[in-house]
C-alpha cells in the first residue's frame, strides 16, 4: 500500500513536471508573447523591446528560463501578473479566488449526487416501467443540454419569469450573509451538476442490474433475506465501484463546466480567471492556471483510486498479495 | 434463426451482408433512429444553408418606428421584411443566423472529428502494433499526459498559446477557424488513440493475424491491410459520440469568445450576446442557437449509442 502511494505520487508529480513543462513552451514558442501584451503600438520600439524582454528574463533560452520558473514556483513563487493585475503576484489571485470555484465544484457535486442516486436506484428497482423511463428522458436532457444554455434558460426562468434576484450572479462570502450566499451560489451549482447527476445515475442504474444478476443476489433472495436488505448490502455496495470510478471523472470534469458556469453567472473563480487571462494574454497567469488544474485533477483520480481499496478490500495495490 | 432453418431458407437468412445485419440491429432501437434521422436534419441544413436561410446572415435591418432591435419573432423592419425568428441586437435575422451558424459549428464539429481521428487512430495502431515496446511506452505515456488536462482547460489554454484570431506562422497564415478545428483535434485525439490501440491489441491475438505472419506479410501489410479495417466499427462509434462532445466544446469555446469571431454567424456566440438582453426579455435570442445546440448533441448521442448496440451486441447486452 504505501509503495503504491509513493509510487502513485511519483507519477503525479512526475506528470505535473510534464505538463508544466509543455505549457511552459506552448506559451513561449508563439511570436510575440509576453511583450506583445505589454507594449502599446505607439510606443512600439525596438530598445523598449530588447530591455523588457531582459527584464522578464525572456532572453535565457528556453530551458534555463523553465528552470527559473520552477525554481521560483518550489519557493511558492508563481511568478507575477503582466498585464490584467499588473504587477500583483499570481499565487495570491489565484489563492482568492480558489475558495470560490471549491466552493461551486463541492455545491454542485453534492447535488449531483443527491439527485443521481436516488433517480440511479428508483430506475434500477422499476426498470423499463414508468420512473426508469422517466429518469431516462431526464438524463438523455441533462447529458445533452450545454451548461451555458441550461444556464440561461433557468436565468431567465428564475431572475426574469419569477423576478427574484437568483442567477444575477456575483458571490457573496457565506460568513457575510450565508443567505445571499446560497441565493448566489445555488443556480450555478444546479448547472455545473446536471450532467454529472445525469451521468452518475445511468451507470448506477447499469451496475445496479449488473450486480442484480449475480449469484451471491439469488443465493441472498433463495435465503429469504428481506428485498430491502438485499438491495443496500448486496446489490448496491457491488455497484459502488464503477460508479466511484464515473463519479471521480465527473469531478475531474468539474474545472471544465466551473469555466462556463462562473463566466456565465459572473463568479470570481479560477475559471472566469483563466478566461480573463487568455482575453489579456497574461501567459504567467494563464499558465499557472493551467498548471493548478492539472494538479487537481491529479489529486482527485489518486483520490478516486484509494477508495476503490475501501470498497473492495480484495483490491490490493501494486501487487501485494 | 430457428425459424428460418424450419422454413428451409437457412442459406438465405447465413448470407446476409454484413450491412444487413447492422441495420437490421440498428433500427430495433427506436431512439437511434430517431437520433439518426436528427443528425441528417443537421446534414441537410448545414449543406442546404445558403438555399434555405431567407436573408444574409450578416446583413443589417433597421427596426420600424417604435420599435428597436433586437425585434421579436414574426416582427417586421422598415421594408417589410419579414423575421420568422426575430432580429438580433444589431438587425439580422436570427433565424439566418442559426442556419449558417449550424452549417459552421458542423463545419468545425467534422473537421476537427476528422483531424482527431487521424492522429490518433495512427497514434494509437503503432503503439497497439509495438506493444509492450518502448514506441508503445512513450506514446501511451504521451496520451496519459494529454488526458490529465480538464479538455475545455486544454482548449482553452491552446487558444491562450495561439491567440484569439487567426495566426501568422512566418509566411503561413492559419485561418481562425482552421485553429480551433486543430486545437480541438489536439485536445481530443488521445481519446481515438486508446480505443484504437485497444482494439489493435484485441485483433493481433486472433488467428487470422497469425495466418498472415505465416504467409510472410510484412508487418506494415498485416497493421493497414488486415487489422485497421477490423478496427473501423468502435472507431466510427467513437467518433459519433466524440462528434457530440466536439459540437459542445466548440460551441463553449464560442460562448466564451475564445472560438468564432464576429461577424461570422455562430450559434455560441449569438448565445453570449443574448445574455445581455435576458432581463429584457429577449428569449428568442438565446433560445433558437441553445436550442439547435441541445438538439445536435442529443441527436449524435443517440445516434452513436445506437452504432455501438449496433455494431457491438456483445457490449451492448451487457449495458442493458
Amino acid at each position: 500500500m504505501r509503495a503504491y502511494l509513493i509510487k502513485r505520487l511519483f507519477f503525479g508529480v512526475l506528470t505535473l513536471l510534464v505538463t508544466s513543462f509543455l505549457i511552459f513552451l506552448l506559451l513561449r514558442v508563439i511570436p510575440g508573447g509576453p511583450v506583445d501584451s505589454l507594449i502599446e503600438e505607439e510606443w512600439d520600439d525596438p530598445v523598449l523591446r530588447e530591455q523588457l524582454r531582459h527584464e522578464l528574463g525572456l532572453d535565457l533560452p528556453l530551458h534555463l528560463q523553465y528552470a527559473r520558473w520552477l525554481g521560483k514556483v518550489l519557493r511558492g513563487d508563481l511568478g507575477v501578473s503582466l498585464v490584467l493585475y499588473q504587477g500583483e503576484p499570481v499565487g495570491r489571485i489565484i489563492l482568492a479566488r480558489f475558495g470560490v470555484t471549491a466552493q461551486l465544484a463541492l455545491l454542485a457535486l453534492s447535488i449531483a449526487l443527491a439527485v443521481a442516486f436516488p433517480a440511479g436506484i428508483v430506475s434500477a428497482l422499476w426498470r423499463d416501467r414508468l420512473p426508469d423511463h422517466l429518469f431516462r428522458l431526464l438524463a438523455l436532457g441533462g447529458i445533452s443540454t450545454p451548461n451555458f444554455f441550461l444556464g440561461i434558460a433557468l436565468i431567465v426562468a428564475f431572475g426574469v419569469g419569477l423576478g427574484r434576484s437568483w442567477g444575477v450572479g456575483g458571490y457573496v462570502p457565506f460568513g457575510e450573509d450565508p443567505w445571499g450566499w446560497l441565493l448566489h451560489l445555488l443556480l450555478p451549482a444546479v448547472v455545473l451538476g446536471t450532467d454529472h447527476a445525469a451521468t452518475i445515475s445511468r451507470m448506477l442504474r447499469a451496475s445496479m442490474l449488473e450486480a442484480a444478476g449475480r449469484e451471491f443476489v439469488l443465493t441472498a433472495r433463495a435465503m429469504g433475506v428481506p428485498r430491502g436488505e438485499i438491495v443496500v448490502r448486496d446489490v448496491l455496495r457491488t455497484a459502488m465501484i464503477p460508479v466511484v470510478t464515473v463519479i471521480g471523472n465527473s469531478a475531474g470534469a468539474l474545472l471544465d463546466g466551473a469555466v462556463i458556469t462562473e463566466v456565465l453567472f459572473r463568479l470570481p473563480g479560477l475559471g472566469s480567471l483563466l478566461v480573463q487571462g487568455v482575453y489579456a494574454r497574461d501567459l504567467p497567469l494563464v499558465q499557472a492556471v493551467v498548471v493548478i488544474a492539472v494538479g487537481i485533477r491529479i489529486v482527485v483520480n489518486l483520490i478516486v483510486d484509494l477508495t476503490y481499496g475501501f470498497l473492495d478490500p480484495r483490491i490490493r495495490y501494486g501487487g501485494e498479495r | 434463426m430457428a425459424r428460418e432453418i424450419q422454413s428451409g431458407e437457412y442459406e438465405l437468412g447465413a448470407h446476409r451482408t454484413l450491412l444487413q445485419e447492422f441495420w437490421r440491429n440498428f433500427r430495433r432501437n427506436k431512439l437511434s433512429l430517431i437520433g439518426g434521422i436528427i443528425v441528417l436534419f443537421y446534414a441537410v441544413l448545414a449543406v442546404l444553408a445558403p438555399l434555405i436561410a431567407p436573408y444574409d446572415p450578416i446583413k443589417q435591418f433597421d427596426a420600424p418606428r417604435g420599435m428597436r432591435n433586437p425585434m421579436p419573432p414574426l416582427s417586421h423592419d422598415v421594408d417589410g421584411h419579414l423575421f420568422l425568428l426575430g432580429t438580433d441586437k444589431f438587425g439580422r435575422d436570427i433565424l439566418s443566423r442559426a442556419i449558417y451558424g449550424t452549417r459552421t459549428l458542423l463545419q468545425v464539429a467534422v473537421g476537427s472529428i476528422s483531424i482527431a481521428m487521424l492522429i490518433g487512430v495512427a497514434m494509437g495502431a503503432l503503439a497497439g502494433y509495438k506493444a509492450g515496446t518502448w514506441v508503445d511506452e512513450l506514446l501511451m505515456r504521451a496520451v496519459d499526459i494529454m488526458l490529465s488536462f480538464p479538455s475545455l482547460v486544454l482548449a482553452i489554454a491552446l487558444v491562450g498559446a495561439f491567440g484569439i484570431g487567426k495566426i501568422r506562422i512566418g509566411p503561413f497564415t492559419v485561418s481562425n477557424i482552421v485553429k480551433i478545428m486543430l486545437v480541438i483535434a489536439i485536445t481530443y485525439s488521445p481519446r481515438f488513440a486508446r480505443v484504437t490501440r485497444a482494439v489493435v491489441l484485441q485483433e493481433m491475438a486472433k488467428d487470422y493475424v497469425a495466418a498472415a505472419r505465416i504467409t510472410g506479410a510484412s508487418g506494415a501489410r498485416i497493421l493497414l491491410a488486415e487489422i485497421l479495417p477490423n478496427t473501423i466499427p468502435p472507431i466510427i462509434v467513437q467518433a459519433s459520440l466524440m462528434m457530440a462532445t466536439t459540437i459542445l466544446t466548440t460551441s463553449s469555446l464560442s460562448f466564451l469568445g475564445l472560438g468564432l469571431q464576429p461577424p461570422r454567424p455562430s450559434l455560441g456566440l449569438m448565445l453570449n450576446e443574448a445574455r445581455d438582453y435576458l432581463f429584457w426579455g429577449a428569449w428568442w435570442y438565446a433560445v433558437v442557437p441553445g436550442g439547435l445546440i441541445t438538439l445536435a448533441i442529443l441527436g449524435f448521442n443517440l445516434l452513436g449509442d445506437g452504432l455501438r448496440d449496433a455494431l457491438d451486441p456483445r457490449q451492448a447486452r451487457r449495458r442493458r
